[in-house]
């Protein structure tokens, strides 16, 4: 396989990818694929597939085996499609080692065991199997970055090619202006998926603006918040559609310069990213002179090793720079002075896989998704103790009490509901009664909470407030960089007022000691990490108030949890 | 093998090949975004950073080993001291919080003054509470041993039993003189 010279050699390989795929699904083998991502290995996707191997090495069932991506259901991990001839492909959950035998034999006598089986891929149920578009986990929502998910094997070009991958990279290239590219993003209203909600368009634009040269491009695969792993399963279960958006931002700025900076623990994910950079290159859709455009693009990966605070702009460049990782003042901004001192553009790494639709599709085709100022669909996930835990994405302006109750499927079997933190670190929960808001980027804020990068903890009442957002914040002293005085010495001050008051030492004024000692944080720190830090124990505080002061007058912490080793309660 | 300043014996030759084949940068600028790089290559290689990795890679990229153990300071990751027979990450993210993983991380500071990161007193096994997500959440509260093995579901009691048998075993192979 050699570098393709123009469009056409293009066309022409991507037909015969688009070939070999029909012949895979319309042949006389079985195709039996295995979702392989860190989520689904943790719970013995390899050994299902060595087991498969084994069992198919024979040659008694004649079968393509495969390996796929993650496809957002952690809780029916690992999962097995196959699909016979004439039938249409049936995924399996839950298909761990031991279950492998029997499930072969079963189908070979050709009982479809609709006991394990999460759905059919197919319009409506088959053979009393539900689609499986119609699971309480898929029914509401909409894939468009999932839609191939579980689908493609992450490390095969051929299959991103064959289902229409590059087809926008490709249009952008050869129909379309890079300031054309540019509007068509402005249209589509797409905000950024990093957290702030920025449009994306609008800082495209700017980074045009800027005259200085060269410049740069950079995808935030840092992911490095407790709360969300969105974007490394993106990259485990369809790495080029994060290049393609990649590619298209390279030509908005035309600029051959692109980067993407993946957070170190991902090992996966930048395996696979770095094995689909490998890929454009041999077929000639990275390097010199792409396809005959006079278009030239290099991807660089670059990765760092545990620090949260490297998921800032600023901090991030400084990595990629091989320094280490702490914000500067800003401005100027990024698209003005990032790398290099020269001009970049940083988006997250599911803002960049939400490009390649809209170039293809039309921006104004994007807007009407969603929300008239959250437009599109959003990668969400879900921690704590629901039934369905996993990867979802769904058009925003969902309501929070539809997306915990029905996607993820409600709490588990005895736990109740006491409320869910959003944001991250960087906001605050809500409770029972507040969830009817929708889930967009403007309408959480009003409540202290916040859609942030999209990753959600529901907690039960065997989680105390005060302990909570003591870990929380916790969390951001550990990884505060020490550059500015409020953030390195507020955040530990405030978990000290904290500790205090989870041992039973607290006084009634600490609450507002509390709150003024915030809002100095709040006001005075350098970044985005110090400007956060307090706001979910303020929204704890707001929201759970009534269990703060238990803590400090009856010394008495409802979900047993805080250590509480002072003696007797403070006589007045 | 060279004698080294660590006290123990680093090999720093396949290092150097990883460095001559894969670190070759074009320019100084391109040489500084490799640091990072080439120190995961040496811990991935070693277990730890030794000083005579850091500066070879500080010689091979043509940058102060000052920068090296600047970004080995910052970064949670890096290790600057030989890690125990065995390596436990335990997920401290949110899920793992909510699931209880506050009472492991508790008790590995009561047992072992384990905070951050460190190592049993028999250097059986280094412990990293993870400030961040693992990202296999519904097994919370979760652990990675030695980067491949998963623990999901922990608590207390198995966390304790673990850590036992994964001493014992380095007892057993002490004793063996099974190591070196
Ligand atoms: C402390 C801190 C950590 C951050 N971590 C990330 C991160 O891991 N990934 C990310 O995409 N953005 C992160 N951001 C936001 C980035 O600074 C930036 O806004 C974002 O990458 C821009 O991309 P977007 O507009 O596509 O969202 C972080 C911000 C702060 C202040
Ligand atoms: S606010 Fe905190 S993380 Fe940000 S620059 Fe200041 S000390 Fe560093
Ligand atoms: S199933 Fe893919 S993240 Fe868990
Ligand atoms: S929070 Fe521990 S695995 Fe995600």
């Amino acid at each position: 396989m050699g570098r393709l010279s123009d469009r056409a050699a293009f066309e022409q390989y991507a037909a015969q990818a688009e070939q070999r795929w029909e012949t895979l699904w319309s042949g006389d083998r079985w195709v039996i694929s295995v979702g392989i991502s860190e989520c689904s290995i943790a719970k013995g996707a390899l050994e299902t597939y060595r087991h498969l191997e084994l069992l198919l090495s024979d040659g008694h069932i004649p079968a393509v085996l495969r390996r796929v991506g993650c496809a957002g259901w952690c809780f029916a991990e690992p999962f097995v499609e196959i699909k016979l001839p004439g039938q249409p492909p049936i995924v399996y959950g839950w298909v761990t080692t031991d279950r492998v035998p029997d499930l072969l034999d079963a189908l070979r006598r050709g009982e479809l065991r609709p006991e394990w089986a999460l759905g059919v891929r197919a319009g409506e149920s088959w053979q009393g199997i539900p689609a499986l578009r119609d699971h309480p986990f898929l029914r509401s929502q909409r894939r468009l970055l999932l839609e191939q998910a579980g689908i493609i094997d992450p490390e095969s070009i051929d299959d991103y090619i064959a289902t229409g991958g590059y087809r926008a990279f490709l249009k952008a290239l050869f129909e379309m202006t890079p300031e054309e590219v540019v509007n068509e993003v402005k249209t589509s209203n797409l905000r950024g998926r990093g957290g702030a909600g920025f449009p994306t368009g609008i800082k495209w634009e700017s980074g045009r603006r800027t005259p200085a040269w060269p410049k740069y491009v950079v995808v935030n695969s840092h992911e490095g918040e407790p709360n969300v792993f969105k974007d490394r399963r993106l990259l485990e279960t369809n790495p080029h559609l994060v290049l393609e958006g990649l590619l298209i931002g390279c030509y908005a700025l035309e600029t051959p310069h692109g980067y993407n900076y993946i957070g170190g623990e991902h090992a996966l994910a930048l395996r696979r990213f770095q094995k689909a950079v490998e890929q454009a290159y041999e077929l000639g859709l990275l390097g010199d002179n792409i396809l005959g455009s006079g278009f030239s693009c290099h991807v660089r990966v670059r990765t760092g090793g545990g620090a949260y605070i490297c998921g800032e702009g600023s901090a991030l460049m400084y990595a990629i720079m091989g320094q280490r990782g702490q914000p500067r003042t800003k401005p100027p901004r990024s698209v003005e002075e990032g790398l290099w001192k020269r001009p970049t553009v940083l988006n997250n790494t599911e803002t960049f896989a939400s490009i390649p639709a809209i170039i293809r599709n039309g921006g104004s085709w994007y807007a009407a998704l969603g929300t008239k100022e959250s437009t599109g669909t959003k990668l969400v996930t879900m921690q704590g103790p629901v039934r369905y835990l996993g990867v979802a994405e769904i058009e925003l302006g969902m309501p929070m009490r539809q997306l915990i109750f029905e996607v993820f499927g409600g709490l588990r079997d005895g736990y109740r509901f006491k409320g869910v933190q959003t944001g991250g670190v960087s906001a605050g929960p809500l409770r029972e009664e507040e969830l009817d808001v929708p889930v967009d980027f403007d309408a959480l804020t009003p409540l202290g909470a916040m859609l942030g990068s999209g990753g959600f903890v529901v907690f039960d009442d065997t989680v105390c407030a005060v302990d909570f957002a003591r870990y929380l914040v916790a969390f951001s002293r550990y990884e505060s960089c020490g550059k500015c005085t409020p953030c390195r010495l507020g955040t530990p001050a405030l978990v000290e007022i904290l500790d205090r008051i989870r041992h039973g030492f607290g006084r009634p004024e600490d609450l507002d000691v509390i709150q003024y000692a915030s809002k100095h944080i709040i006001d005075l720190s350098l970044c985005g990490l110090g400007q956060v830090a307090p706001m979910p124990l303020l929204g704890m505080l707001e929201r759970f108030r009534e269990e703060f002061i238990e803590h400090i007058t009856e010394r008495r912490c409802r979900a047993g949890v805080c250590p509480m080793t002072a003696a007797a309660p403070i006589a007045s | 093998m060279e004698p080294t300043k660590s006290g123990q014996r680093v090999d720093l030759e396949p290092l150097r090949r990883v460095l001559e084949e894969r670190f070759r940068p074009r320019d100084y600028r391109e040489a500084q975004e490799l640091v990072v790089g080439a120190c995961q290559e040496a811990q991935r290689l070693f277990g730890w950073v030794p000083p005579e990795a850091a500066q070879l890679i500080a010689e091979h990229l043509g940058v102060t080993t000052n920068r090296i153990y600047g970004l080995l300071t910052f970064y949670a990751d890096f290790r600057t001291e030989p890690p125990g027979r065995h390596f436990l990450w335990i997920c401290h993210g949110a899920a793992c919080y909510v699931a209880g993983a506050g009472r492991l991380v508790e008790f590995l500071q009561e047992r072992y003054g384990i905070t951050g990161q460190g190592t049993t007193p028999d250097g059986a096994l280094t412990v990293h509470v993870f400030n961040g997500c693992l990202g296999v959440c519904d097994l919370a509260p979760f652990a990675q041993l030695d980067h491949h093995e998963y623990v999901g579901r922990l608590n207390l009691e198995r966390l304790q039993a673990l850590i036992a048998e994964l001493q014992g075993e380095a007892q057993t192979e002490a004793a063996d003189g099974s190591t070196e």
